[in-house]
């Protein structure tokens, strides 16, 4: 038995209001556990509850029995929702069916109400092989990017039927002569794939702090609409560039991203914190559980009146 | 073609210091695979971002993660400046797979096993390293009936002193000899037990 989500007519399909979430994270167990108000829906990487053998090898995911068994527990409690790190939707050398039909797999006994995965490529050819630099890469945002990604998409929504979400990437080197602004693209690729916005607010607070950007800019020519989930988070500065570590509370540049656009975003699902485990210890159990009643103040706030009460 | 050749030089430029050199030194001549005129132009203009040098710290970090995290007492055993040296020309002669921490760490280890069949020499290496390999073989994730049974390591000096002078961050210093084996085993909920033994027979 899983915990209740309630679905709403009027928000892309399926996609109910959660309200606040949390990144599952082992070492944040022991906070989850005892936190429980404190956050509504839990938000877990599915690639850390199994292993992958590798393309073609059979069976290819071998799941971890106790990680099974911890999140069957806390399901029945909350909501939770998918976040993958495995699929690497960009790589042009193949499209990792076997990855979809994993996510499928799991859609089948959880039933979550959207999944999402990020917007970039992180396995390449290589030689003979192929390489997994474990950094998001950046796809040039011109038409050939749509082109391979618009048919993954729609043949993910085809097999999941739940929204699928892609996250707007942090990367640290831009391509010039793009044929799209990065807002165009990702409004493009919704429009024409089905897909919906994992909008990660520290992703482009740290793009715009390390290129001297706008947030408000690519905010303003984004598609609201399309946003069904938010991520804010914590980084720090080093070797020259500002980074999307995961290693704190938020600064306040990224909570007034949240306060221009909670009130923009009509089919929002939830706003996540996110934070790495290894940092809990440094971040501690009050100043996480403020991160969290900060984000559901607002989050109430900016409810739509009809959901108040 | 060409995109997933491009894709292939910027991960390429990510993760091959040398072929990331070989571009800034020569230019286009030194690219793989066909690639368009703008695509040449973006290899081009991103060898000389220091962006790229951040992207590459962050992959360092992605795969040292994974060392650090797995084999303390190998780690400890090296020390920093061996250890950044064996990791390097791992990496050159290793890239990255895979996101998951144990089979990066069990190749990291098969490769230093390989440098001390070739001539390394490093007191203890051998002895350390073939048990957290052990270790590791025990936690990797299998279909069920390739779970080994157990491991079994063989000792010539005493493992117990041996392991608390690395886990207190000291070099080992005038450890006694003992011959003796480890034989590690997993239980019903996966958990990997240890156990000390003076036998040496392999039917233990």
């Amino acid at each position: 038995m899983s915990a209740q989500v309630v679905i709403e007519g009027n928000q892309p399909p399926f996609a109910p209001r959660l309200g606040v979430g949390l990144l599952y994270q082992e070492e944040l167990r022991p906070f989850i556990e005892c936190q429980k108000s404190s956050f509504d829906f839990l938000e877990v990487i599915p690639d850390l509850f199994w292993t992958d053998l590798g393309p073609n090898q059979s069976p290819r995911y071998i799941e971890n029995r106790q990680a099974m068994e911890i999140l069957r527990q806390l399901q029945a409690d909350v909501p939770i929702v998918l976040h993958s790190i495995g699929l690497s939707i960009g790589s042009a050398h193949r499209f990792d069916r076997e990855h979809v039909s994993q996510i499928a797999r799991w859609y089948e006994r959880m039933k979550f109400p959207w999944h999402s995965d990020h917007l970039a490529f992180i396995v390449a050819a290589h030689g003979a092989g192929e390489v997994n630099v474990g950094v998001t890469l950046p796809l040039p945002y011109d038409e050939e990017s749509l082109d391979l990604l618009v048919p993954r998409v729609s043949e993910i929504g085809s097999r999941i039927p739940r929204p699928f979400l892609l996250e707007n990437n942090v990367y640290f080197f831009k391509y010039p002569d793009q044929e799209l602004t990065e807002a165009a693209f990702l409004n493009q690729l919704c429009e024409r794939s089905g897909c919906y916005l994992l909008l990660d607010l520290h992703n482009l607070y740290t793009n715009s702090r390390n290129h001297a950007a706008d947030s408000y800019v690519f905010l303003n020519e984004l598609n609201l609409s399309n946003v069904v989930e938010i991520h804010i988070a914590g980084g720090l500065q080093h070797d020259g560039f500002y980074q999307d570590a995961h290693s704190g509370i938020s600064p306040d540049g990224v909570w007034e991203l949240l306060e221009w656009v909670l009130p923009r975003c009509p089919n929002l699902g939830g706003v996540v914190f996110e934070l790495l485990g290894s940092w809990y210890v440094d971040v501690g159990e009050d100043r996480l559980i403020a991160q969290l009643s900060r984000i559901k103040e607002m989050w109430l706030r900016h409810q739509p009146a009809s959901q108040q009460g | 073609m060409t995109q997933r050749a491009f894709q292939a030089a910027v991960a390429r430029l990510v993760v091959d210091p040398a072929f990331r050199d070989r571009v800034r030194a020569i230019g286009a001549a030194a690219l793989e695979g066909e690639l368009t005129s703008i695509e040449q132009q973006r290899v081009m203009s991103i060898v000389g971002e220091k962006g790229l040098d951040a992207t590459r710290t962050l992959h360092k970090s992605f795969r040292l993660t994974k060392l650090y995290s797995t084999l303390p007492l190998t780690r400890q055993l090296l020390g920093p400046n061996r250890l950044a040296k064996e990791i390097g020309s791992f990496w050159e002669a290793t890239p990255s797979d895979s996101h998951y921490f144990l089979d990066e760490s069990i190749a990291f280890c098969d490769f230093l096993r390989k440098r001390l069949r070739s001539g390394l020499r490093i007191k203890h290496l051998e002895e350390i390293v073939t048990y957290e390999r052990a270790n590791l073989n025990l936690r990797r994730a299998r279909i069920e009936p390739e779970v080994p049974k157990r491991e079994i390591v063989r000792f010539r000096y005493d493992p117990i002193i041996l392991f608390e002078q690395l886990v207190k961050g000291k070099h080992p210093r005038a450890v006694p000899e003992r011959t003796c084996t480890m034989i590690g085993r997993v239980n019903k909920e996966g958990e990997v037990h240890w156990r000390l033994s003076e036998k040496v027979s392999d039917k233990l």
